[in-house]
């Protein structure tokens, strides 16, 4: 089984759809260490993405993840702009000629917009912040796709990963953002990005059949 | 804390606040293009523009200080959030000439991300552009260890002084240097007394009780005391001040600028009794109060308290902070 450019449009909404339904729980996370405005930023950067999948008329997922990435940097939003963002920039070029993905591809192009955030931000595992979510989630989609899974199944072992790893961040303290200011306050309560980064994969492993 | 705000639709707050404050100062400033604030009566292009960007909410910085002898281009962003790197791509370019252009950038997360990704982009444009990066809170870290340092209201120096020397036609390397070595002799120390609300979401930002005063936000001591008792005017100063003092290795005979940055709801009456404090404990170690500037420059809502900011002057940094200038929050004549 293969994603097709309609595929990947369904994913990418599937991921909307569930993190704005949380929006409320996302804005409680990161007013422990934040300004309480990620839910409110996050529900911005979906609408965007939704805005652009309905505009787009290219019918090529090079150009919609281009199209994606572009509109969430616009979104002013602190890091999220930038980060979310940059990691759907940074997709898109992996997945330049192609007309559909099978797992193997889709790793491919989720690890391209892992190395385009990791790039952009020193943020490692373990630093509380979207990127232990992210990590996660891209090896085990990599590992799922080794082993010859479907999409489905691939995309739904990466929201397991992403689960984990954003549940992980709640013994963590934060090092980087503006939570690191609050430093050991901030543990026991998971990261609002991670979390932002766990639903977004769980939508889109719900979305693909 | 309830909420008790004069504003209208949470999502309008900031084209709101940037349209009232277009008019409050239609002489000096207007908006361009994405909601960018420039300056009225434009710079030469034959002189280096100075550009920045920031999270609304901290009126009236960071777009106050856009006028002649500041900044050239503000971008601001949502409540607290720096803007997406497109706008900032946006200013890089409106503000592009042959002299070039001094990106002055405060060192928050967001900032810096929004700001790294649209220098790639201009410099793959072929943009002329430079930035400098302010972090002078001493509470982050220790000075060498700049990265974990906020920008603070030291913005304010650095603009003024690099605006002065872009006004007087230095060279793109020539405001860079000022602007660095202005960054590399201030310190500044943060003082909440009272927490304020997110005026778009209602959200808490720091709950402090009452008899409770927080110096840095530092929890493990270091330069500050971190949390601890409400203390007298003098106390609480000679505390901060002494930490200035430490970090930047200050010496008798040395000339400094006193910045006393009200951060929201501390009246300028407290801010002038501190004042006169941090000149008592500068002259008892033969340090010269060159000069000073005390209000609110950089706030955060209604939060209780205010930001010292001391920096070694030279000669060239005073002639630079005398030069004249015109902007919403600062003018010299």
């Amino acid at each position: 089984m293969t994603l097709d450019y309609d595929g990947i449009a369904a994913m990418l909404r599937g991921g909307a759809a569930l993190v704005r339904e949380n929006q409320d729980l996302l804005s409680r996370l990161d007013s422990v260490g934040g300004d309480g405005d990620h839910g409110a930023t996050m529900t911005r950067a979906m609408g965007c993405l939704e805005a652009v999948i309905t505009a787009d008329t290219t019918r090529d997922i090079k150009s919609l993840l281009h199209a994606v990435g572009w509109a969430i940097l616009g979104v002013d939003g602190g890091a999220v702009g930038p980060l979310l963002g940059g990691f759907f920039m940074a997709m898109a070029p992996a997945a330049q000629g192609k007309t559909t993905l099978d797992a193997a591809e889709l790793a491919t192009v989720f690890e391209a917009g892992l190395a385009g955030v990791l790039k952009q931000t020193k943020a490692r595992p373990g630093d509380k912040t979207m990127v232990d979510a992210l990590q996660p989630a891209v090896d085990a989609l990599r590992s799922a796709a080794d082993a010859a899974a479907t999409v489905h199944d691939a995309l739904e072992r990466a929201a397991d990963a992403a689960e984990q790893g954003a549940k992980s961040t709640e013994g963590l303290q934060a090092r980087f953002g503006r939570a690191k200011n609050i430093k050991e306050q901030s543990i026991g309560s998971p990261d609002a990005g991670a979390t932002s980064i766990s639903l977004l994969f769980r939508g889109f492993s719900r979305s693909v059949g | 804390m309830a909420m008790k705000k004069l504003i209208n639709q949470p999502e309008a707050l900031v084209s709101e606040l940037l349209e009232g404050f277009a008019i409050a100062h239609e002489k000096k400033v207007r908006m361009e293009g994405s909601n960018l604030v420039v300056r009225a009566h434009p710079k030469a292009t034959d002189k280096v523009a100075l550009v920045t960007l920031g999270g609304s909410g901290h009126e009236p910085a960071l777009s106050g200080f856009v006028g002649e002898g500041m900044l050239d281009i503000s971008v601001p962003g949502e409540i607290f959030a720096a803007p997406g790197p497109p706008r900032v791509l946006e200013a890089l370019r409106k503000a592009n000439r042959d002299a070039g252009t001094l990106f002055v950038v405060l060192n928050h997360a967001g900032d810096v991300l929004s700001a790294n990704l649209a220098m790639d982009m201009a410099k793959t444009e072929g943009l002329k552009v430079e930035s400098v990066l302010t972090h002078e809170d001493i509470s982050g870290g220790p000075r060498n260890e700049p990265e974990e340092r906020r920008g603070l209201v030291g913005c304010l120096p650095v603009i003024k002084v690099a605006g002065a020397a872009a006004e007087m036609g230095k060279s793109l390397e020539e405001c860079k240097a000022i602007a660095e070595r202005m960054e590399s002799n201030m310190a500044t120390l943060a003082l909440a007394v009272s927490g304020a609300t997110h005026p778009s979401t209602g959200g808490v930002i720091a709950e402090i009780p009452d008899d409770i005063m927080v110096v840095g936000m530092g929890q493990h001591g270091e330069a500050g005391g971190g949390t601890q008792s409400l203390k007298s005017a003098d106390e609480t100063t000679d505390i901060m001040l002494t930490a200035l003092i430490d970090d930047l290795t200050l010496k008798s005979g040395d000339n400094v600028l006193v910045l006393i940055n009200g951060v929201g709801s501390t009246t300028l009456m407290e801010l002038y009794i501190v004042l006169r404090r941090v000149k008592q404990g500068l002259a008892e170690k033969n340090i010269t109060l060159a000069r000073s500037l005390v209000g609110q420059y950089l706030t955060v809502q209604e939060m209780g308290g205010f930001q010292l900011c001391i920096a070694r002057m030279d000669e060239e940094l005073l002639a630079l902070w005398d030069a004249p200038c015109d902007s919403p929050a600062l003018t010299v004549k």
